[in-house]
């Protein structure tokens, strides 16, 4: 494990100048409200906004309607928005990891035909991994992927959906073959499976507040054509494994409150509470600026052409419980009663903060599956 | 801009040396003794103490980055010798002064005490009162002191043999001494007007994240493997996912200081780094704090003892971290920078750091 320092170039500086006025002249501040990280709103029109720019899939090769940029790239460009609170959600998934697998595992029908509209910023994708009796324990997911004639039948129910009712596309982790003993992870494919579905039904499981982010998807008989497996059949969980890797150590582990810290600096200007927070943003400041290089190194190492999984698991594990353990310090300075309908933007996004930041260390593998993946490396053992 | 990286041969030749003359019962050896002649004589043929000096003024050439490699593999084997004293802080005010930097040990005054007075008589200055917690006085050649009179930044280089030296340590019984000035007489000169209180207490904290980052990696590697040896329960006490969590919360520690350090490092070799530093300071002093307390607890007792080596880092860290600013100081420091750029500024800072204030 090696974390290097790095240091943007001359043009990755010039793409964060262009990223910075890009989010000024279509966002700005006191024109929108922020978003909390890449939990953001949907906004197709925005995500289109900036895939005409070349920012959405823009890592992915021109040949398929990407911009062959490079994962420091594509870190430069998911900082900004994040940090500004921008509603990134319509392309979120599609962007962070599905481009990438559908390029590396896919067919290139699969390529022609989703990457380009990925990269359009048309296309949203939700992940089917969790289930009824499959959280944590990913490997031992039932939902099965039957054969028949010219594709393949899908049964079972899939949970903690995001997006589902608003997406266009699910990958699915299925199972195609029946558990091998002591072997759960063989017998699971990667399935592309339309939202729109016959037999696929979508309804609502209500985040704490009552809103609506997650679903419960189950499939009767819902069929998939041969041509929508990603990757080899029964070579889902390796596929899957490679797709975490991705999601793992980048910005959207560590911004997600950073839009409500410069919305406290906004507010407190002026007022009795500017001293305390000053006391605060030295070590808040000083953390960002650490977690940040540690984050952007592992972008790095990507471009190298490696993959840092070890890196990347310690990275989030320790980015989301810095999320935390910022929110948890300024509820601790503000003695305000703040609410969801508070008249100030800050008090409004800090409620919201502490009734959805318990999801961040669980979300994308929980800090307790990160840590055992991490310990293992760092003893040298296979992860 | 260039690429500035360190000389890989550096970090060869140090650990090859450090692994040979600091085990266990050196480094142990070195703190009931007080001092370690023998492996400050080994560290000093290399070179080492004065690298990025002025090869004309008694140093080694090389850069800063190189010299805080070497410190920072100082800390990672505990090495007993004023690695930093000698070399980056008092060798570099030498250094800056257009002063010669003896053969022998020197070091500084973290702080200038309240009694301490200087008073410049013409081509030589006459110091009097007394100064506390010096690294390593009892063994120096010479005290090199930054002083200001009348707006200007000087430094002097007074002999240690002037001085009466009453022996003291810190937590990790590393001498830190206290010193009696009775109007000792010693030659000075003028150091540039950027060389004052502040960078030279910047420049402290910097050596400091150096060795803070080498003790924490080595502790955080001690802890793996001590806790794969230990077998409780029938198996290795690291297969139990409430040790791993110390295993890696300190990795994490190790992994963020040694970044901080390095970036830092970075920086300030180009000349500019004092937001990099202040943060790095306040990054490696609460990492000490974490990491020190996740390896005792995944060492049980054995860590408690004196004949295992977790303590030589552990003190250390303890130690350090209170060293050229503690977490108030360095948190006040940077706040206050931070809040000035306001709401839309904040960012900027944090990716640009120094570069853009």
């Amino acid at each position: 494990m090696r974390f290097t320092p790095t240091e943007l170039t001359a043009s990755e500086l010039a793409l964060q100048t262009e990223v910075r006025q890009f989010l000024k002249t279509e966002l700005a501040p006191g024109t929108h409200e922020p978003c909390l990280g890449m939990a953001a709103r949907k906004d197709k029109p925005f995500s289109m906004k900036m895939a005409e720019r070349g920012w959405v899939g823009m890592a992915l090769p021109k040949a398929w309607g990407g911009s062959d940029r490079t994962a420091v790239d594509r870190f430069i460009v998911v900082e900004e928005m994040l940090r500004w609170g921008a509603p990134v959600g319509h392309h979120w998934v599609a962007d962070r990891q599905t481009g990438s697998v559908i390029l590396k595992f896919g067919t290139d029908e699969q390529r022609k035909r989703f990457l380009p509209a990925i990269c359009r910023g048309e296309l949203g994708f939700s992940i089917g991994m969790s289930e009824p009796d499959s959280g944590s324990d990913l490997a031992s997911v039932s939902t099965r992927a039957e054969r028949a004639t010219g594709g393949w039948l899908i049964n079972g129910t899939k949970i903690w959906t995001s997006g589902a009712h608003e997406n266009d596309w699910f990958v699915c982790l299925l199972r195609t073959s029946s558990m091998e003993d002591g072997n759960k992870h063989a017998g699971l494919s990667q399935l592309l499976i339309d939202l729109q579905s016959d037999g696929l039904e979508i309804s609502p499981i209500p985040f704490l507040d009552g809103s609506h982010h997650f679903n419960e998807v189950t499939f009767n008989d819902v069929f998939v054509p041969d041509e929508n497996v990603v990757g080899d059949v029964g070579m889902g969980w390796h596929q899957n494994t490679t797709e975490m890797a991705y999601e793992r150590g980048g910005p959207d582990r560590w911004l997600s409150p950073f839009s409500t810290i410069e919305q406290l600096l906004r507010e407190a200007k002026g007022t009795p509470l500017e001293q305390a927070v000053q006391d605060l943003f030295g070590e808040l400041v000083a953390r960002y600026w650490g977690i940040r290089n540690l984050s952007l190194s592992v972008a790095r190492l990507i471009d190298s052409g490696e993959a840092p999984s070890i890196e990347s698991s310690l990275v989030k594990e320790m980015g989301t419980r810095f999320e935390q353990e910022v929110i948890e310090k300024l509820v601790q300075l503000i003695e305000l009663e703040y609410s969801p309908d508070s008249h100030s933007l800050f008090e409004r996004m800090l409620s919201q903060c502490i009734v959805t930041f318990p999801g961040n260390t669980i979300r994308g593998g929980t800090i307790e599956i990160l840590r055992s993946v991490a310990a293992k490396g760092l003893q040298g053992l296979p992860v | 801009m260039t690429e500035l990286i360190v000389d890989e041969l550096i970090t060869q030749t140090a650990n090859r040396l450090f692994s040979e003359i600091c085990g266990h019962e050196a480094i142990q050896n070195a703190e009931t003794v007080g001092e370690a002649p023998e492996i400050w004589a080994a560290y000093s043929e290399t070179g080492f103490p004065w690298i990025s000096i002025d090869e004309n003024l008694g140093g080694s050439g090389g850069t800063l980055l190189d010299a805080l490699e070497v410190l920072r593999l100082v800390g990672y084997y505990s090495v007993p010798v004023p690695a930093a004293e000698t070399g980056i802080l008092g060798g570099w005010l030498l250094s800056e002064a257009g002063l010669q930097v003896p053969e022998g040990i020197v070091t500084v005054l973290p702080d200038l005490g309240p009694d301490l007075t200087i008073k410049v008589d013409g081509s030589q200055v006459s110091i009097a009162g007394s100064a506390t917690r010096v690294p390593w006085a009892r063994s120096a050649e010479v005290i090199a002191i930054l002083f200001q009179d009348d707006g200007n930044n000087y430094v002097a280089s007074v002999n240690a043999s002037d001085c009466v030296i009453t022996p003291m340590t810190n937590m990790a019984g590393e001498p830190r001494d206290s010193v009696r000035f009775d109007g000792v007489v010693c030659s000075y000169a003028k150091v540039s007007e950027s060389i004052d209180a502040q960078s030279f207490r910047l420049r402290g904290a910097l050596s400091r994240v150096a060795l803070m980052a080498g003790a924490i990696e080595k502790m955080s590697q001690l802890t793996v493997s001590y806790t794969n040896d230990r077998v409780q329960f029938g198996r290795p006490v690291a297969r139990f996912q409430a040790v791993q969590q110390h295993l890696v919360w300190a990795a994490q520690d190790a992994a963020l200081s040694r970044m901080a350090a390095e970036s830092a490092g970075i920086e300030a070799t180009r000349g500019k780094g004092d937001f990099e530093i202040a943060s790095a300071k306040l990054i490696a002093n609460q990492a000490a704090s974490r990491a020190t307390k996740a390896c005792h607890q995944a060492h049980g007792a054995m860590g408690m003892t004196q004949e295992y080596p977790l303590h030589h880092y552990s003190r250390r860290l303890w130690s350090w971290r209170k060293e050229y600013g503690g977490d108030a100081e360095w948190s006040k420091w940077i706040g206050r920078l931070a809040v000035a750029q306001g709401a839309d500024g904040l960012y900027p800072l944090i990716t640009g750091g120094s570069r853009v204030l």
